[in-house]
């Protein structure tokens, strides 16, 4: 043993070898180290989800991109760019007007409902009832029924002569038989219609809105809402003051994803009146299924269906900033 | 004659080789033999889901039995009418689908015709064989001089009305649109409107142009570059077309999609629809006692005595990206052989294109008293355009149902001339922006 080993440093040699190896240790230390494998780690889980958003959604959507400002249509292999013209072409269609403005009114009018029959729904549902796990079980087929089949029996219920809803209206008095002029024509009449439209969206929807709400009432404890009520809170105050602050962030994600899913919904309105009467329901993406699928012009339908992305972006904005908030 | 002096060996074996070369051939030809290099091969056949059910099963069966016989292994899907258009664009896309593709109502040769197969030789040979084709026919497939499809049937759209309520009212059968007008405004009092679709469907956009055409209205000129609706007829049109809402309708035409005219004759409201024999077959099937007082007439004449049929065209085309494009040649050939059976396990809906199967009596509708005035219909048939052909900014015009929304803003009680001004606006914008392209 020698001194300065009793000392506690190392032998000189070895202490050569110690200084002259962190150089080499140093370069294979960055991979080698926690931090970095923790990050090569963490990237690797998150390569997937990267991938699957920049091939399955920033994919297509550059090529939309690209179909916006070209004359790509459907029979015609080759485009040209074209610059804006599909989007000034668009905005010259007194059509393309109509449908922005009902795509505005579907939206807002469907959130309203979705959100007042959605909280309402998920407070029925937090109460405890016999058979409880069965209705949350049952609310929500309207949201997993394959649309077209629950839009055609819709399609049923409006029809203009065999209408259930109309002949249950008319045997208890309300309005009068086919053919009077109280008896209405849900789909044919152009206010009607296109309530008759949001009225369906509402309905496949709306257990969505609670499902999502009442996972959020079940998050907050127990002991913050007897505190409120020890305090003289009434039900309201609860609410707005308590439960609401607490769930905002899922409230927020709720809300951006209704907005996405009604704003994009071509289902109902295309499959209960293409539109029409007379484009009194047309939404933007059933005008822009229209003009670039069935007629042709991929590029003009596709820049009918980017003016949807500056409806979103309010929304999506609204939502992240209120988020980002909440972090601080 | 040949001078037997004259005749050699070789001379023999090369008028006896193309003898017997002929005769094979010929034989081969009247057999309807597909060639042995198809054997082995697949085809794949997408088309609509009929409206006569049974048809799809006789279709099925019969494309089975020919891959059977030629060692073909043949495949048809059926999808949903409406969703055509949509699957085309997504195997013109991917570049891969199906070697047969059927069009229906909506014919979008002329938007495809770079991607399918120029098949005018069978288009050639097939009318050669059957006297020809009917005159609406060609212009359905025919794109700078060629043909990129075969015309396989169309639709008709006649008047449907019920007998036992016009002879109670005293009214005479509505072989004009004015004594069609008459009925309605008689007859909807007691409880029997009339209907036509006012709303953004397939039977609104033939309905609306067989009434246009037969007042002398066009759409667009012979070249199909010319728009021609700006005119003393289309307004006269849409007069009526009003005046016929007004006094014979309710407002649920506003809401109706194509099967709802044919529900409205069954259930025995309906005093007389414009519409395809469907409506008359589902009556048949659903309301017998309404089914036996429904009479089939002519298309109603226009106040100058023309009469325009606009039916629904129907159209099989191979796509350029098949590998068995010779396979799917000898299918389109051996089908139209068949044009006729076709028709009978229809139930007489589809209609030929070709001459030779008009000879009377034709098959279903040749037999039933009721039915036999279709056979006068080739006459008078037209398709979207009239009298122009099919063009690719009609295709635009008719998908975006601009003709029945002009309809449906006169019936709404929209100034004649704003519904002009709109009309016009649209189809200018769609023919500018096509001439641009």
């Amino acid at each position: 043993m020698t001194t300065a080993s009793l000392s506690g440093g190392p032998e000189p040699a070895a202490r050569a070898v110690a200084v002259s190896t962190p150089v080499r240790s140093a370069r294979r230390a960055w991979w080698r180290t926690h931090s970095a494998q923790r990050k090569v780690f963490g990237y690797t889980l998150l390569a997937p989800a990267a991938l699957y958003v920049l091939l399955l959604v920033g994919a297509p959507f550059l090529f939309s991109l690209w179909l916006a400002v070209s004359d790509a249509n459907v029979g015609d292999p080759v485009a040209s760019f074209i610059g804006l013209e599909n989007f000034r072409a668009a905005w010259e269609m007194d059509t393309f007007w109509i449908a922005f403005q009902n795509s505005i009114v579907f939206l807002v009018v469907a959130a309203i409902f979705k959100g007042l029959l959605g909280t309402s729904l998920a407070f029925l549902l937090l109460q405890e009832f016999k058979g409880k796990k069965l209705i949350r079980g049952l609310v929500v087929i309207p949201f997993t029924l394959p649309i077209a089949i629950s839009v055609l029996s819709w399609k049923w219920m409006y029809d203009s002569q065999f209408s259930v809803i109309n002949w249950a209206l008319s045997r208890v008095g309300l309005i009068g038989g086919y053919g009077s002029e109280s008896w209405p024509i849900w789909l044919g009449q152009p206010h009607l219609a296109l309530a008759a439209c949001i009225a369906v969206n509402v309905w496949r929807s709306f257990p969505f809105s609670a499902i999502v709400l009442l996972a959020g009432f079940t998050a907050v404890p127990l002991e913050i809402i007897d505190a409120a009520k020890v305090d003289g809170c009434t039900f309201m105050q609860r609410f707005r003051h308590v439960v609401v602050p607490m769930i905002f962030p899922i409230l927020m994600i709720g809300f951006l994803f209704d907005t996405v899913f009604t704003l994009s919904d071509l289902s109902v309105v295309y499959l209960l009146t293409q539109g029409g009467p007379a484009n009194a329901s047309k939404i933007l993406p059933v005008l822009a299924y229209q003009v670039g699928i069935q007629a042709g012009n991929l590029g003009r339908g596709a820049a009918i269906a980017l003016f949807l992305v500056p409806l979103l972006f309010p929304a999506l904005f609204l939502v992240l900033r209120s988020l980002k908030r909440r972090e601080w | 004659m040949m001078d037997p002096s004259t005749l050699n060996r070789r001379k023999f074996l090369s008028v006896a080789g193309a003898g017997v070369a002929g005769g094979s051939l010929l034989t081969m030809l009247d057999a309807r033999q597909a060639p042995a290099q198809i054997r082995g091969t697949t085809l794949r056949i997408l088309q609509w889901s009929h409206f006569i059910p049974a048809y799809d099963a006789w279709f099925d069966k019969f494309a089975k039995e020919w891959g059977d016989k030629n060692g073909v292994k043949v495949r048809v899907d059926h999808i949903p009418h409406l969703e055509l258009p949509a699957r085309m664009a997504a195997e013109f896309a991917a570049g891969a689908g199906h070697d047969i593709i059927h069009n229906g109502s909506s014919i979008l040769t002329r938007l495809y015709y770079k991607s399918l197969v120029d098949i005018s030789d069978v288009f050639g040979s097939v009318g050669r064989k059957y006297g020809g084709w009917i005159p609406a026919a060609k212009p359905l497939v025919e794109v700078e001089g060629r043909q990129y499809g075969v015309p396989m049937f169309y639709i008709l759209l006649p008047m449907l009305y019920r007998k036992d309520l016009f002879d109670a009212a005293g009214l005479k059968a509505p072989d004009t649109w004015e004594l069609a007008r008459v009925a309605a405004r008689t007859l909807k009092p007691k409880g029997h409107p009339t209907g036509i679709q006012f709303s953004q469907c397939a039977d609104a956009n033939l309905n609306w142009r067989s009434l246009l055409f037969s007042f002398g209205g066009a759409e667009a000129d012979a070249s199909g570059d010319n728009i021609l609706i700006d005119s003393k007829e289309m307004r006269e049109a849409l007069r009526f077309a009003k005046a016929l809402f007004d006094e014979g309708m309710t407002a649920e035409v506003f809401s109706w999609d194509d099967a709802s005219d044919n529900r409205f004759l069954a259930s025995g409201i309906g005093c007389w629809i414009h519409d395809a024999i469907s409506a008359y077959r589902t009556t048949e099937d659903t309301n017998p006692p309404v089914f036996k007082n429904t009479v089939i007439g002519l298309e109603p004449a226009g106040p100058a005595g023309k009469r325009v049929s606009v039916a629904a065209a129907n159209v099989y085309m191979i796509w350029k990206f098949s590998k068995n494009q010779q396979t799917a040649k000898e299918f389109l050939t051996h089908f139209m052989d068949n044009d006729l059976a076709g028709m009978t396990q229809s139930r007489g809906y589809n209609m030929p294109y070709l001459e030779a199967n008009y000879k009377k009596p034709m098959p279903v509708i040749g037999t039933d008293p009721k039915m036999q005035i279709l056979q006068d219909f080739p006459k008078i048939v037209a398709f979207y355009g009239y009298p122009g052909p099919f063009t690719t900014p009609i295709q635009e015009v008719v998908n975006l149902y601009v003709l029945p929304d002009m309809f449906t803003r006169a019936a709404r009680g929209h100034a004649i001339e704003d519904v002009m001004k709109w009309g016009m606006g649209e189809y200018r914008r769609i023919y500018a922006k096509h001439k641009r392209a």
